[in-house]
C-alpha cells in the first residue's frame, strides 16, 4: 500500500515534482509513465527515503517516509535506474551482502539467494564478478537484490532496460507474479510494457500527474465524442460527406476521401449507441458499407497528447 | 548496533581485497616505512634499542596511504550511483557511517599487523621495552582511526575518487604537519600549547615514547567521533538536496 499526498520536491530552484497525489493498493501493479525529466525517478527516490520531499507526504504500508525511514526501508525493494550494483563483487557476494543487510541469515540465506538467482536467470553467472557481466545481467542482478527479501512493496525504475526480448518477457512475468500479492510501482518509457504488465497507469508530465487510470479509462476521458471510420462504395467524396451530414446521428464529418472506388470518411457521432443508424442511412442513399469501426485511442496517442500539448 | 553494521564492514573488506587497492596500499606502506627506518633513519648505525624511528615515519606515510584507502568509501558510491541502493537498505545513517569506518579500520589494522615482523626481528638486536611497543601500536591505531574518519568525511563531500584523494591529503597534511611548527619556529609558549593540543603530532609523540596519557586518548577518540558525526550530518543533509 502506497499513499502519496501533494508531494512536492525541488532540486535547488528546479521544481521536479509539483504536487502529486496517488495511491496504490496491495495486489496492484501500477506503471509510472512519462517523458524523460517528468519526475518519475524523483517520486521513487522520495518513496524509498533517498530524498526528503519539500512538501506533502508519502506513506508506505502505514509508515511515513520522512519520520519512519527505517521501517519504510524494511517494507520496500528498490531497483534504481541503470541498476547500480557493486562491480567489484561477484553476484553471490553481492546478493549475500544484500541478504545480510536485510537481516536474512543462516540456512535461509543460501536458499533465498539460490531461489532468487534462479528466478532472475543468474544461476550460470553466480560466481562471476559483476564488473565483467553484460548490461542485461547487471540489470537482472539489480532486480534480484530488489526482490531477494520478498518485500511487500516493490519499486522498479525502468526494470527491463538493456534486456533482450526473451528476457523482457521473463522479467515481466516475474513482476506480474509478484504483483498478485504485493504492491508494485514501476516506471517505464516503453508503452507496451504498461499495457503488458500494469493494472493501472499514472502518466506524469512536468512534475504533475496528467492522467490516471486504466488505458481504456484514460482513452475515454480524452476522446470526447466517439469517432467512427466509415468506408462506402462511391466515387464522389463531397457527395458522401454532404449526405452524411443529413444523418441525425452525425454531428460532424471530419474528413472524406475517395480512393479505389471507395470513400472513406471519419464522422463524429452524438453517441456510440447510434452507430446502427448509419446502416439505415446507407440503405436510403443506396451506398454499400465496406468497412466501419470506431477509432480506438491507444496508449501512444494518449501519451503524445498528454505530454506534448500540456494539460 | 554491532551486528547491524557487520554486513557493511564485510562488504567493504571484500571490495578492498577484490580490487588491487588493498595490496598496493600495503606494499607502498610497508616498503616506505622499512626503507625510512633502516636506511634513512639509520637504525643499525644508531645503536640504541628503540623503534621510535620506525613509528615516527607513520604520520607522514598516513598522509598518502590513508586517503588511498578512504577516497572510494563515499565518492565511488556516488559516482557509480550505488548509493541509491545502499542508502535505501534498512540502515540508519549512523550504521552506514560506522560500517564503512570499521571496514576501512580493519583494513588499516591488517596493514599495521603486517609491520609486526619488524619489532620481532629487531628484538634480537637489543633490549626493547614491551611497554613502549604497546604504547606505540596503540597510538598508531588511534592515529589511524582519526585519519580514516577525516578521509572518509572528505570522501562524502566529493563526487569522484581523485578529488577525494587530493582533498584528504591536504587535510591530513594540515593535521599532521602543523604540529611541527612549535618545534621548528620560535613562538610564545601559549601558542605552542594551543597548537600541540589541536594537532595530532604532539599527541602521537607521547604514545611513541610509550607514555599513555588520558588526554591523548581523549584527543584521538574525540576528534574521530567528531568527524564521524560530521559524516553522518552530510548524509542526512544530502537527503534534502
Amino acid at each position: 500500500m502506497i499513499e502519496v499526498k501533494n508531494l512536492v520536491k525541488n532540486y535547488g530552484t528546479f521544481p521536479a515534482v509539483k504536487g502529486v497525489s496517488f495511491s496504490i493498493g496491495k495486489g496492484e501493479i501500477v506503471g509510472l509513465l512519462g517523458p524523460n525529466g517528468a519526475g518519475k525517478t524523483t517520486i521513487m527516490k522520495v518513496l524509498t527515503c533517498y530524498h526528503y520531499p519539500d512538501g506533502g507526504s508519502a506513506t508506505l504500508n502505514g509508515y511515513d517516509a520522512i519520520r519512519e525511514p527505517l521501517q519504510v526501508k524494511h517494507q520496500i525493494g528498490y531497483l534504481p535506474e541503470m541498476a547500480p550494483v557493486y562491480t567489484d563483487l561477484n553476484v553471490y557476494e553481492y546478493l549475500n551482502f544484500i541478504a545480510e543487510a536485510r537481516g536474512i541469515d543462516g540456512a535461509e540465506k543460501g536458499a533465498r539467494i539460490e531461489k532468487t538467482a534462479a528466478e532472475c536467470g543468474l544461476t550460470s553467472v553466480l560466481y562471476k564478478e559483476i564488473g565483467n557481466l553484460s548490461k542485461g545481467y547487471r540489470q537482472r542482478v539489480g532486480l534480484a537484490q530488489a526482490i531477494l527479501h520478498e518485500p511487500e512493496i516493490l519499486i522498479l525504475d525502468e526494470p527491463t532496460t538493456g534486456l533482450d526480448p526473451n528476457q523482457i518477457i521473463e522479467i515481466r512475468n516475474l513482476i506480474k507474479k509478484i504483483g498478485k500479492e504485493k504492491t508494485v510501482l514501476l516506471s517505464t518509457h516503453i508503452l507496451q510494457e504498461v499495457e503488458a504488465v500494469c493494472d493501472r497507469v499514472l502518466i506524469v508530465n512536468d512534475g504533475l500527474i496528467a492522467a490516471e487510470g486504466t488505458t481504456e479509462e484514460i482513452g475515454k476521458s480524452l476522446k470526447g465524442e466517439p469517432v467512427l471510420h466509415l468506408a462506402v462504395e462511391a466515387d464522389d467524396a463531397d457527395a458522401v460527406a454532404e449526405r452524411l451530414k443529413e444523418c441525425e446521428a452525425v454531428t460532424a464529418v471530419r474528413s472524406a476521401e475517395a480512393k479505389n472506388g471507395r470513400v472513406t470518411a471519419a464522422v463524429q457521432l452524438t453517441s456510440e449507441s447510434r452507430s446502427p443508424e448509419l446502416f439505415d442511412w446507407a440503405v436510403k442513399n443506396r451506398y454499400r458499407i465496406a468497412e466501419m469501426y470506431f477509432e480506438k485511442i491507444g496508449l501512444e496517442d494518449i501519451f503524445i497528447r498528454l505530454t506534448h500539448e500540456g494539460v | 548496533m554491532h551486528s547491524a553494521i557487520q554486513p557493511i564492514v564485510k562488504k567493504e573488506l571484500k571490495t578492498y581485497f577484490n580490487s588491487p587497492i588493498a595490496y598496493i596500499v600495503f606494499v607502498v606502506f610497508l616498503t616506505a616505512a622499512s626503507v625510512w627506518f633502516f636506511l634513512f633513519n639509520g637504525f643499525f648505525a644508531g645503536n640504541y634499542a628503540s623503534l621510535r624511528g620506525y613509528f615516527s615515519s607513520f604520520p607522514f606515510l598516513f598522509i598518502i596511504v590513508i586517503p588511498a584507502m578512504t577516497m572510494r568509501l563515499w565518492a565511488e558510491e556516488k559516482k557509480m550511483k550505488s548509493d541509491e541502493i545502499l542508502l535505501t537498505l534498512p540502515f540508519t545513517e549512523t550504521q552506514l557511517v560506522l560500517g564503512k569506518f570499521f571496514g576501512a579500520f580493519v583494513l588499516f589494522l591488517i596493514m599495521i599487523a603486517l609491520t609486526l615482523p619488524v619489532p620481532f626481528l629487531t628484538a634480537f638486536t637489543g633490549s626493547f621495552e614491551p611497554g613502549e611497543m604497546i604504547g606505540q601500536y596503540l597510538g598508531t591505531a588511534l592515529f589511524g582511526a582519526l585519519c580514516i574518519a577525516v578521509g572518509m568525511f572528505f570522501s562524502s563531500l566529493c563526487s569522484n575518487q581523485i578529488s577525494a584523494f587530493l582533498v584528504s591529503i591536504l587535510a591530513l597534511a594540515f593535521l599532521v604537519l602543523s604540529g611541527y611548527f612549535p618545534m621548528m619556529v620560535e613562538m610564545p609558549n601559549a601558542l605552542a600549547r594551543i597548537i600541540n593540543t589541536l594537532f595530532a603530532t604532539h599527541h602521537f609523540d607521547s604514545f611513541k615514547k610509550g607514555v599513555l596519557d588520558s588526554r591523548d586518548f581523549i584527543y584521538f577518540a574525540g576528534m574521530t567521533i567528531l568527524f564521524l558525526y560530521l559524516n553522518i550530518r552530510v548524509l542526512i543533509l544530502k537527503k534534502w538536496k
